[in-house]
Formats: C-alpha cells, sequence, structure tokens
C-alpha cells in the first residue's frame, strides 16, 4: 500500500484494533470447541451455561468488529475524497459527457468544490466473510438458546469455531484491508503523477465508484445474500439431524431458518438484476455465477415445496436430503467466483 | 379427497424433477461458459450461446409454468374438471409449439396462468372458500397466489427484454409481489397470532 494512503487513512490502528479483535475471538472460539468436542463425545450435556455466555461473547465481539470496519470505512469517505487539480476537472467532465451521451446509464459530472467520495459499504473483499461469519453467529446464538440438544448445540458451535478459524488464518479483514480496493487506487495517491496520469488513472477508477463502490444496490444485494448464506447453514444442520431422528423441533427451527434464507435469497437475487442491467448491459445472461445461482434457488424451492409432505415419512428424509443438497449447492454457488471466469469472478 | 392430495404430491413430485434439471442445465451452462471461454469472446458468439441456452432450457420453464398452469386452477376446480382443463392446456401448448414454435407456446402457456392465476389472487383476497389450498390461513394463501403471480409475471416479463421501461416496470411488479407474498406467507399469520395472543397455526407445522 502506498505510502501517501498510509498517511491519509488510520490504517495501521484499524490493522492493530481488529488484530486484536479477532485474536479474542480465536481464544473464545477455541473454549467453544473443547465444549463441543465434550459434548458430542458425552451422552449428557456438559458446560452449557458457560457454553451460552462464551458465545454470547462471541457475538459481542464480531459486533463489535463490525462496528470497527464501519467506522474504518467513515475515515474512507472523509478523508479520500477523489479529488483532481482545477485545471483537469474541465477535461474530465468533457470525456465524461461524451461517455454519458453513449450510455443508457450515466456518471454524476465532476464537481471540484464538492469531489466524489466513496461510500463503501462494510461487505466488500476479506470483510464479506466477516459479515456472513457474523450473521450466523447471531443465528446460532438464537437457536442455541431455543434448542436443548446438547449435540445439535455442539454441531452449532463448531460450525462457529471453523468460520472463526477461516477468518483468523485465511481471510482476515484487519490485517490487509480491502487489498482491490487500494491497490485500485494507489496510484492517484501515489508520489507525483504526471496530470495526464491523474487523468487517465481517474477516467479508470471514477465507474467503478459510480456503478460498484458506491452503488445503491451494493447496500442490499450482498448482505441479503449473506444472511441467507447463514440461514442455509443452519437449515443444514437441521436438516442433518432430521436424518438422524425424527424431531419435529428440530425441522421446525430448520423450517423457520429457510424461510428467512429463502426469502434473503429472492430478494437479494432480484435485486442484483437491475444492477447488472445497470453495470454490466444486457450480456450477462448465462454467466456461471447467474447459473449457479439460478440452480440454488431452484433446490431451495424444491425444498419448501418437498416440505409440505414431510408429514409422510418418505417425504420427510427427502426433504432433509434437500437441505443438504441446499447448503452444497451454496457453497458450490460461493466457490463459483473463484473458479469460473464471468462478471461475478475474483479470479 | 384422497385423490385430491395424490394429485397435489405428484404435481410436487413433477415440480421437483423439473427444478432439478432447470438445475442440472445450469451446471451444465457453467461449465460450457469455461471450457469454450465465452467471456473471450465477441458480442455475437456470446448472445449465440445466451440464445442456444435460452432454447435448451425454454422446454423445461414451458413444463414448470404448465405445472404452474395445473396448480393454479387446481385450487380454482374439482379434480374432474382439473383433468380436463390439465388436457385443454396441454394440447392448446402442444399445437401453439408444433404452429408457432416454442416461443408462442411459452407465451400462451405464461398469459393463461396469469389470468388464472389472477382470479385466484382475487379469490383468495376476497377471503373465498371455494379455493383448495394445501395450507390454511387467510394471509398464507394471499401470500401463496402473490408469489406464484410474481413467478408468472417475471418469466413474462423477459418477453419485453429489449422494451426497458416496460421490462423494467414489469420488473418492479415481480419484486413487488415477490416480497410481499413471502412476507405474508411465511409471516404474516405468525404476527397475526402473536397479536391476538393465540397459538401457532396449524399451517406452520407438518403433522
Amino acid at each position: 500500500m502506498g505510502s501517501g494512503l498510509q498517511g491519509l487513512l488510520p490504517i495501521k490502528l484499524f490493522s492493530q484494533g481488529g488484530g486484536i479483535l479477532l485474536a479474542a475471538l480465536l481464544v473464545l472460539s477455541s473454549g467453544i470447541t473443547v465444549s463441543t468436542c465434550v459434548n458430542l463425545y458425552c451422552r449428557k450435556p456438559a458446560w452449557q451455561e458457560a457454553t451460552g455466555v462464551l458465545l454470547a461473547s462471541i457475538n459481542l465481539l464480531f459486533i463489535l468488529g463490525f462496528l470497527w470496519i464501519c467506522w474504518f470505512h467513515w475515515q474512507i469517505y472523509a478523508k479520500l475524497p477523489l479529488e483532481l487539480p482545477e485545471n483537469l476537472s474541465g477535461w474530465v467532465n468533457s470525456q465524461l459527457e461524451i461517455i454519458n451521451s453513449n450510455s443508457d446509464y450515466g456518471m454524476p459530472l465532476y464537481n471540484p468544490a464538492d469531489p466524489p467520495r466513496y461510500r463503501i459499504p462494510p461487505w466488500i473483499e476479506n470483510e464479506k466473510y466477516y459479515f456472513w461469519f457474523m450473521c450466523y453467529a447471531l443465528m446460532a446464538l438464537l437457536v442455541h438458546f431455543r434448542l436443548q440438544a446438547h449435540r445439535f448445540r455442539a454441531v452449532l458451535h463448531l460450525f462457529l469455531a471453523v468460520q472463526v478459524a477461516v477468518l483468523f488464518w485465511g481471510v482476515d479483514p484487519f490485517n490487509r484491508p480491502l487489498p482491490q480496493f487500494f491497490s485500485e487506487i494507489t496510484p492517484l495517491y501515489g508520489a507525483g503523477p504526471s496530470l495526464m496520469q491523474q487523468a487517465g488513472y481517474f477516467m479508470r477508477i471514477y465507474p467503478k465508484m459510480i456503478f460498484y463502490y458506491n452503488a445503491e444496490y451494493m447496500w442490499f444485494h450482498p448482505p441479503l445474500l449473506f444472511i441467507s448464506y447463514g440461514s442455509i447453514t443452519i437449515m443444514f444442520i437441521t436438516s442433518v439431524f432430521m436424518l438422524i431422528k425424527r424431531d419435529l423441533e428440530t425441522e421446525k427451527i430448520g423450517y423457520g431458518y429457510a424461510k428467512l434464507g429463502f426469502f434473503m435469497l429472492t430478494v437479494g437475487m432480484l435485486l442484483g438484476y437491475p444492477w447488472a442491467l445497470k453495470a454490466w448491459g444486457p450480456n450477462w445472461w448465462w454467466d456461471p455465477k447467474i447459473c449457479s445461482s439460478l440452480m440454488m434457488w431452484a433446490v431451495f424451492s424444491t425444498y419448501l415445496h418437498t416440505r409440505l409432505y414431510a408429514n409422510k415419512k418418505s417425504m420427510w428424509y427427502f426433504t432433509a436430503f434437500l437441505g443438504i443438497i441446499c447448503f452444497l449447492a451454496m457453497i458450490f454457488t460461493f466457490l463459483t467466483s473463484f473458479y469460473f471466469p464471468g462478471e461475478h469472478t475474483f479470479q | 379427497m384422497k385423490l385430491k392430495s395424490s394429485y397435489d404430491f405428484y404435481l410436487i413430485l413433477a415440480t421437483t424433477l423439473v427444478l432439478s434439471a432447470i438445475s442440472l442445465i445450469s451446471i451444465y451452462g457453467m461449465f460450457y461458459f469455461k471450457f469454450v471461454q465465452i467471456q473471450q469472446m465477441a458480442p455475437p458468439l456470446k448472445i449465440m450461446f445466451m440464445n442456444r441456452m435460452n432454447a435448451i432450457v425454454a422446454p423445461f420453464i414451458i413444463c414448470l409454468i404448465l405445472l404452474l398452469g395445473i396448480c393454479v386452477p387446481k385450487r380454482l376446480l374439482p379434480t374432474a374438471w382439473l383433468n380436463r382443463i390439465t388436457a385443454i392446456l396441454l394440447t392448446c401448448v402442444v399445437v401453439t409449439g408444433f404452429l408457432y414454435g416454442v416461443k408462442a407456446s411459452l407465451f400462451f402457456i405464461l398469459a393463461a396462468s396469469l389470468v388464472l392465476q389472477s382470479i385466484v389472487l382475487v379469490m383468495a383476497l376476497a377471503g373465498s372458500r371455494n379455493l383448495h389450498f394445501h395450507k390454511k390461513g387467510y394471509w398464507v394463501r394471499f401470500g401463496s397466489s402473490l408469489i406464484h403471480l410474481g413467478l408468472i409475471i417475471f418469466i413474462l416479463d423477459l418477453f419485453f427484454y429489449e422494451n426497458k421501461t416496460v421490462h423494467l416496470l414489469l420488473f418492479w411488479v415481480t419484486t413487488g409481489a415477490s416480497i410481499l407474498g413471502m412476507l405474508f406467507c411465511f409471516y404474516a399469520e405468525s404476527v397475526v397470532n402473536l397479536i391476538a395472543g393465540r397459538q401457532p397455526a396449524s399451517n406452520e407445522s407438518i403433522t
């Protein structure tokens, strides 16, 4: 990251504070892992109250970390305006007018008195994992207090512990914050680019600012999907337990989260549609991510339809099986962005 | 009554099969996209790919809408009449497809479903007891009708893809109907019960 940006933003402070939070999360989730192992092994419940306290503390830390991320984004908004030298604004605006005249969705002209600012939602790049896992943690806490079965609780906690481990060792949002974003804007804030270079950088990053970072859909499309992912994870765990035992209370919890997940998934996907038209134009249909999302939605719809007949023994197990397939479809859909090319790719 | 229930059950199974087929086509589309490197092709070739995939999926969309077309009058008619209506719809779809192509056939079944679903929605809204729903409860029925209407309009909207104003307007109608439908279907009954201090309705339980 450029030294210019280091001076403008409290990146070091953000990383240090976040590092402490994440380490505390890891310690607490280690405690929960021990409880998980004991409860999975023993026939009788153990340390249930202590585990509840640990789970509540993990949630509190998750929320604190999320607020910390929001604060950092506020710093980006306040301290990182996309400024240009005054004599460039006329040229930049003439270029924007040419682009706007050939496009259905135009970009606002550059106003030197009020330069554009980044309004980045707290769920992009590695932060999306943080948000997703935080949603799951909140749901796990609610389910923990609804269902007393200690083995069910243990599996619920095991998933949370794995997610915290993935955050700590794999996708830490605090250690190297927003690497893609900063790699894009660093040249503009680097040491002395020429006027033409500045204009070139601006014309490269401004459309992405308008259609991606500052897009209003960014505040709805991704978070709704991540809430849905959290719900599907709960549904998966209940489905696994439905295969083991025909317990109505477990099924009821699973169905409650299936409804929430389906609602969020459908609305999230629908809200991605006008955004895609605006940002990518018309030729994105049958993009791999769209295909996998459609597939996941179809599986989820099937689950909700078969669930109507779950009072039949065969349909009970088929519904549970579909709940598991739905979770696998979700993982597959998420990983699609890493393996398949297309508009959604992380490659 | 038993026959009616098994009719519902087989419709659900058929829907499951069609949705599974659409899932498999989606997976095929993904791998084809990757291995042929569609993203690096010129726009006309990309459009050819999209048209080809549309053609592959169209029969299954027709099946899905046909099933929906059967599901909708199922709520209105006794089984004997339902069989007749299904046979008529099926014949019309096949004849239209044979004479005017798959697109016209899809358009026909969508239009028929839209009319029927609108009738169901109005009847559900009026609290009609002549409707046959698997689930009980005013809000659940109303919500379910709205969700299915939203799905029909969404697919119908794809016909207006090139007319941006109509396309986006219909899209927002779809989105509104789906959101309201899911809210009513999934949560309204619980909210009403909570306010009235009643136990959750039986439609929430599978027993």
